[in-house]
């Protein structure tokens, strides 16, 4: 068990915007989390990765609580939103800032970021820019590409679909099935497409409660379809 | 349509977001500008008093004439400084059915808009009123006023022209500042003289009146020529700073100190390229002319340091004081991604004493010049650098985690009390109480140096204990950090 989730609750006022019981998730699934907004799946994202504290319950990252010390950070890379990103930087900054991190050396980066280069479809490199002047788009590739250079056993990454160019998703979805197997991924999405291609877990979330678990076959996509537009 | 647009300018200030804060912020500044008006009036009132006992070798009139270019020079650089291009607001009106020239026209009246278009009124008007109307008669007065009000013009319309152009820049006004210090040099050692050139002008103008038509002439080219330039650069990207091309940089002497100085590093490119942060810590530089009004020749020789040490701590500190007071907040729209990532509060906050530390030594390596006045002086900076990277550090780390207030980095620096709160007045207090404090008894009992020691053993012992203080806020920004990530991500 990778990632458990236990009792977790999130209250503002007299709304509970998280509640989930019991939530356990195996290395090497990759999990897809769909809801409508205000389902809670940023919410639920923030309190995995340690950034708002729970009102009740607890995440354990393989059985440690995250709350309680930084171990889970050495094998968790994520993207939630351009807050993860340093934006007064320029892309090779950043990079190499969040590989010093995982002590990779400069040349290491380099060598990593070559293999990226469709990814990034010469945009992102050397483009004398800051990624506070990138478009939402390539913001996303920036930050996605930070996540996936930390060769991380668990990857988070919420809505890494939306903002990015047909060409681009596709890439995406084939890099995320190429990690599947020694990577627990856990991705939101808005896109039921994309999610049921990707996934072999969805989680379907209504008000912070989960209302379906299921692993994908080839009727997901018509299940989620419908009860969406029920 | 210029009245459709100002009522839109209204609202957008009455409904905005964080009304609270900009009106308290409107409200302060109205405060300061008041303040100013005052004294311009006063000035201006007063200029016939004033005047012959500054200049009393020449008449009022050569006086009043000698400082109006110096006047609208400083003007120059003030405005080079603080007045904003009005500019993004017109966004949402350029993909409708509304003619350029209107929303040129809008531009150029909103522009007008500037308290720095207030002061010549107070300043000049009175004097002109008061004694140009009743010596050289109605003509030569309104001509007066018509060349003020143009040279005013000018100087608003040319500033928004090189704002444009983008050709400004923290240096430019470095080099103005010392271009006008060179000639007020060259002034007072009676080699050439701006006062002489302004009075020429303004006599002539004064002898043959329609010599003054001069000066609308050219405040109509500099506004056609800037109302030309927006004509034809009406695009949104073209009208605010020019974009440069952006390299990536490495700043090689903070690696020797490991995971600290790669975020030492982080926070010196955030503070060279982001204006506010910058200004902040730049400012520093400019206090260290304080020095001049403190260190006065009769205390030096009476060693008396209880009337120095406030401007001696204040120039050596003032970077770490004026940059520290914000601080977490600065990293306010990235601060989740801190979290997140494998950063260790405790280089975290290392790498934030290494940064002040650096910061401190620059200023107090350049406040040393103050020892061509008297070595003492050394020894008081040195007690100062020691109290404030000893202590004046460890103060602002802890105040800072108690700041939860988000600041907007790329905002303008120049009157934002965007993030100010309760924090940035309580740091203030301790920061001069306790030298003072310290250094009392030892004043009183007439053992000066003892007590000069007694402030730098106590910087000291503070730098000694640094690895104790790192741990200690490490922790309580630990214990704070969803208070804070929560905050910022407002």
């Amino acid at each position: 068990m990778i990632l458990e989730v236990k009792n977790l609750q999130k209250v503002y006022g007299d709304k509970t915007v998280v509640n989930i019981e019991d939530l356990q998730i195996t290395a090497g699934e990759t999990v897809g989390l769909v809801g409508n907004n205000g389902a809670g799946k940023t919410t639920f994202f923030r309190m995995l990765l340690d950034l708002i504290r729970p009102t009740n319950g607890q995440v354990l990252s393989k059985g440690e609580n995250v709350m309680h010390n930084d171990n889970w950070k050495n094998y968790t890379a994520s993207f939630l939103d351009e807050g993860f990103l340093i934006d007064y930087l320029t892309p090779e900054e950043y990079f190499i800032f969040i590989g010093s991190l995982h002590n990779l050396s400069v040349a290491d980066v380099s060598a990593y970021l070559n293999q990226y280069g469709e990814f990034f479809n010469g945009e992102i490199l050397n483009s004398g820019k800051y990624i506070r002047d990138f478009s939402k788009g390539n913001q996303n590739k920036v930050g996605i590409a930070a996540a996936l250079m930390q060769k991380p056993e668990i990857l988070i990454l919420d809505e890494p679909f939306a903002n990015l160019d047909p060409t681009t998703q596709i890439r995406l979805k084939k890099l995320l099935k190429e990690q599947t197997g020694n990577m627990t991924t856990f991705i939101s999405s808005h896109d039921l497409n994309h999610v049921t291609d990707v996934c072999n877990r969805i989680i379907l979330v209504e008000k912070g409660q989960v209302i379906k678990d299921f692993k994908t076959d080839e009727n997901t996509l018509k299940e989620l379809e419908s009860y969406f537009s029920a | 349509m210029l009245s459709t647009f100002l009522s839109h300018q209204r609202k957008s200030f009455w409904r905005s977001r964080n009304k609270g804060g900009s009106i308290a912020t409107q409200i302060i500044i109205g405060f300061f500008m008041l303040y100013f008006l005052v004294v311009a009036v006063g000035i201006g009132f007063g200029m016939t008093i004033f005047l012959p006992k500054i200049f009393p070798n020449q008449t009022v009139m050569t006086s009043f004439n000698g400082i109006i270019l110096y006047y609208f020079a400083f003007d120059f650089l003030m405005r080079l400084q603080l007045q904003d291009i009005p500019t993004l607001s017109i966004i949402p009106y350029l993909h409708l059915k509304i003619p350029k020239r209107k929303i040129i026209n809008f531009l150029n009246a909103k522009a007008l808009f500037s308290a720095f278009n207030l002061w010549p009124f107070f300043l000049f008007f009175p004097f002109i009123f008061i004694e140009i109307w009743s010596i050289d008669g109605a003509l030569v007065a309104v001509m007066y006023i018509v060349a003020i009000l143009s040279i005013m013009v000018f100087n608003n319309y040319f500033i928004l022209y090189l704002k444009r152009k983008s050709i400004t820049n923290v240096l430019f006004t470095l080099v103005g500042l010392v271009i006008i210090g060179v000639f007020a040099a060259l002034e007072y050692y009676k080699v050439i003289s701006i006062m002489v050139a302004s009075n020429f002008v303004f006599s002539e103008m004064a002898d043959k009146p329609y010599l003054g038509l001069i000066f609308p002439v050219i405040a109509s080219v500099i506004f056609i020529l800037n109302s030309n330039y927006l004509r034809r650069n009406l695009y949104v990207e073209e009208l605010g700073s020019k974009q440069e091309k952006k390299v990536s940089t490495d700043y090689a002497f903070l690696n020797r100190f490991g995971k600290a100085g790669e975020l030492a590093a982080l926070e010196l490119k955030l503070i060279l390229r982001h204006k506010r942060p910058r200004y902040s810590v730049f400012m520093g530089l400019f206090f260290l002319l304080y020095g001049y009004l403190f260190y006065k020749a009769p205390y030096i020789a009476a060693d008396s340091f209880s009337k120095m040490i406030f401007a001696a701590i204040f120039m050596t500190g003032f970077s770490v004081l004026s940059y520290g007071q914000f601080m977490f907040a600065w990293q306010s729209s990235h601060f989740d991604g801190l979290l997140i990532n494998k950063i260790d509060f405790k280089d975290y906050i290392k790498g934030k004493f290494l940064l002040f530390t650096i910061m401190c030594t620059i200023t107090t390596i350049l406040a040393s010049f103050y020892g061509f006045l008297s070595p003492k002086l050394l020894l008081l900076h040195l007690a100062a650098y020691l109290y404030n990277i000893g202590f004046c550090t460890v103060l602002v780390l802890y105040l800072a985690t108690f700041n939860y207030k988000r600041i907007d980095i790329t905002r303008s620096a120049s009157f934002n009390f965007q993030g100010m709160g309760a924090t940035q007045w309580i740091l203030m207090i301790p920061f001069i109480l306790i030298p003072y404090l310290v250094y009392l008894p030892f004043g009183y009992l007439n053992r000066p140096y003892l007590g000069l020691m007694t402030i730098g053993f106590f910087g000291l012992i503070m730098l000694f204990m640094r690895a104790y203080w790192v741990n200690y806020i490490a922790k309580r920004l630990e214990l704070q950090r969803y208070k804070i990530a929560e905050g910022f991500r407002e």
